[in-house]
C-alpha cells in the first residue's frame, strides 16, 4: 500500500521532469502540470504536506510559465495550505505569490482574505505579531477598497487588539472609536456598540485618567445607552479609586463586575496594567 | 406599733410571693383550674389591699419624725402590689404556649422552634438571592450570544448584497454576450446568402457568355455561307 504509492508518486514526479526537460509544445507543459498536481494529491492522501506543497508550487510556476495566471495563483493556495501544517514559513510565501497574482488581476476581497490566512499563520504559529497587525491593516484596507465595511471592522478590530497589547494605545483608541461610532447607528451592531466604547475607555485609561473621565463623558453624549451598561458603570468606578489611589476598591469592582460575566483574556492584561500602575503610584509616594 | 408594722410587713411579702406564685400558674391552666386559681388570686389581693389600708393607718399613728422611712417603705409595697394587679390582668387574657401546644399539636419548647423557623427564612431568602444572580448572569451570556449573532448576521447579510451584486452584473453580461452572438449568426447567414447570390450571378453571366459565343460563332458561319453562295 505506502510503499507501492510512494513508488507511483516517484515515477510521477520523474515524468514530469522529463517532460520539463524536453520543453515541447505547450502540451508538454500541460501534461506536466497535471501530473504535478495528481501528484500533490497523493502526497496529501500520505499525510506527506511538505512533499504535497512542494509539487503543487512546482505546478503553478509551470502554469505562470504558460501564462495561466488564474490557474498558477490556485496552485499556490493550494500549496500554501499543505504547507501550513508542515512549514509555516514556505506557506506564507506561496500565500504571499498567489496575492501578488489577485492583486494583479484586480480580485481584492479574495486577496484580503488571504491576506487575513497569512495574518493567522503569524499569530498563531510562527508569533510574529508585528508582521500579523501588518497584514490585517492591508486586509482592512482592501475590505475598504471593496466597500465590505463589515469585514473591514473585523480585521481592525484584530489590529487594535494587538496594537494595544503592544501599548501603541493611540492607534487602537483611533480604531475602537471609530468602529463603536459606526456600531451605534447600525440596527444590528448597536448591542455590541458598548464593547467597544468600553475598550476605547480602558486604552484611555492605560494613557492617563483624565482622558479616560473626558472620553467616557464623550462617549455617553453621543451614545446615551452607553450610561445604562454595566461596563460604563465599572469604568466609572475604577476611574474613582484610581483618583483615590485605592488598589482594594479598585479589586472590589473588577471582582464585582467579573462575578456576573466573565473578563475576557484581553480585558484583564489590561486592567492589570492599570491596577499595576496604581500599586506603583502608591509605592511611588511612599 | 412598729411591731404591729413589721408583722405587717411579713404577711404583706408572704401574700405577694404566693399571689405571683399564682399568678405565674394562671396562663398554663385551663377551664375549672383556672377560675379557682382567678377567684383564689383575687381574694388574695383583697387581703393585700386591706392590709395596705392598716399599714396606712398605723404609719399615720406614728409620730411625725419617723414616719419618713416607713412612708417611703409603703410607697414600694404599692408599686409592688399595683404591678401586681396588672400581672393579674395581663395573666388572665394572655394564654400561654402550653395551650396553644394543646390546640397546634406541637413539641413544647415554642422559643427554639421560633428560633429554627427565622433561621429557615434566612436560608430561603440566600437561596433566592443566589437564584436571582445566576438569573442575571444567564441572561447578560444570552446578551452576548445574541450580540455576536447580530454581528455574524451584518457580516452575512454584506456578503449576500455582493453576491447578488455580482450576479447581476454576470446576468447582463451573459444577455450582451448571447445578444453578439446572435448578431454574429445573423451576420454569418448573411454572408453566406451573399456568397450564394454572387455565386449564382457568376454562373449566370458564364452561361450566357458562352450562349452568346455559340450564337455568335453560329451568326458567322452563316454569313460566310452566305458569302461562298453568292461568290
Amino acid at each position: 500500500g505506502n510503499l507501492t504509492a510512494k513508488y507511483i508518486l516517484c515515477a510521477l514526479l520523474h515524468h514530469a521532469q522529463t517532460c520539463i526537460r524536453n520543453k515541447g509544445s505547450s502540451r508538454k507543459y500541460e501534461e506536466a502540470c497535471d501530473i504535478y498536481v495528481r501528484a500533490a494529491n497523493m502526497f496529501k492522501m500520505a499525510k506527506n504536506w511538505s512533499a504535497a506543497g512542494n509539487a503543487f508550487s512546482q505546478a503553478a510556476h509551470l502554469h505562470l510559465q504558460m501564462d495561466n495566471k488564474l490557474d498558477g495563483a490556485i496552485n499556490f493556495l493550494d500549496a500554501g495550505n499543505a504547507f501550513k501544517k508542515a512549514d509555516p514559513q514556505e506557506a506564507v510565501n506561496c500565500l504571499n505569490q498567489a496575492i501578488e497574482i489577485y492583486t494583479d488581476m484586480g480580485r481584492f476581497t479574495i486577496a484580503a482574505k488571504h491576506h487575513i490566512s497569512i495574518a493567522e499563520i503569524y499569530e498563531s504559529e510562527l508569533l510574529d505579531v508585528d508582521k500579523a497587525i501588518c497584514h490585517y491593516e492591508q486586509a482592512a484596507d482592501y475590505y475598504k477598497g471593496e466597500e465590505s465595511k463589515s469585514a473591514a471592522n473585523k480585521c481592525l478590530l484584530k489590529v487594535a487588539t494587538y496594537t494595544a497589547q503592544l501599548e501603541q494605545y493611540q492607534k487602537a483608541i483611533d480604531i475602537y472609536e471609530q468602529i463603536g461610532t459606526y456600531a451605534m447607528d447600525s440596527v444590528l451592531l448597536k448591542y455590541g456598540a458598548k464593547d467597544h466604547f468600553f475598550k476605547a475607555a480602558l486604552c484611555h485609561f492605560c494613557v492617563d485618567m483624565l482622558n479616560a473621565r473626558l472620553s467616557v463623558q464623550r462617549y455617553e453624549d453621543m451614545f446615551p445607552a452607553f450610561s445604562d451598561a454595566r461596563e460604563c458603570k465599572l469604568v466609572k468606578k475604577l476611574l474613582d479609586a484610581y483618583e483615590e489611589q485605592d488598589v482594594d476598591a479598585f479589586t472590589d469592582a473588577v471582582k464585582d463586575f467579573d462575578s456576573i460575566s466573565r473578563l475576557d483574556q484581553w480585558n484583564t492584561t489590561m486592567l492589570l496594567r492599570i491596577k499595576k500602575q496604581i500599586q506603583d503610584d502608591e509605592s511611588d509616594l511612599r | 406599733m412598729s411591731s404591729d408594722f413589721e408583722a405587717y410587713e411579713q404577711d404583706f411579702g408572704t401574700l405577694t410571693a404566693e399571689i405571683t406564685n399564682k399568678i405565674g400558674r394562671i396562663p398554663k391552666l385551663g377551664g375549672e383550674e383556672k377560675t379557682q386559681l382567678v377567684l383564689n388570686v383575687d381574694k388574695q389581693l383583697e387581703e393585700v389591699r386591706e392590709l395596705m389600708e392598716q399599714m396606712d393607718l398605723e404609719v399615720r399613728e406614728l409620730p411625725i419624725q419617723s414616719r419618713g422611712m416607713y412612708q417611703s417603705r409603703l410607697k414600694s409595697y404599692k408599686g409592688e402590689m399595683d404591678k401586681l394587679e396588672k400581672d393579674f390582668k395581663r395573666s388572665r387574657i394572655a394564654y400561654s404556649d402550653e395551650v396553644r401546644n394543646e390546640l397546634l399539636g406541637e413539641d413544647a419548647g415554642s422559643s427554639e422552634s421560633q428560633r429554627a423557623h427565622l433561621l429557615d427564612n434566612t436560608e430561603k431568602l440566600e437561596r433566592s438571592s443566589r437564584r436571582l444572580d445566576a438569573g442575571y448572569q444567564i441572561a447578560v451570556e444570552t446578551e452576548q450570544v445574541g450580540q455576536e449573532i447580530l454581528a455574524n448576521l451584518h457580516t452575512d447579510r454584506e456578503k449576500i448584497q455582493r453576491s447578488r451584486d455580482r450576479l447581476r452584473e454576470t446576468d447582463a453580461n451573459l444577455g450582451k454576450s448571447s445578444r453578439i452572438l446572435t448578431g454574429m449568426l445573423r451576420r454569418i447567414i448573411q454572408n453566406r446568402v451573399l456568397v450564394f447570390v454572387l455565386g449564382a450571378i457568376i454562373l449566370i453571366t458564364i452561361i450566357l457568355a458562352i450562349y452568346f459565343n455559340r450564337q455568335k460563332a453560329f451568326f458567322w458561319s452563316t454569313l460566310r455561307q452566305c458569302n461562298e453562295e453568292l461568290d
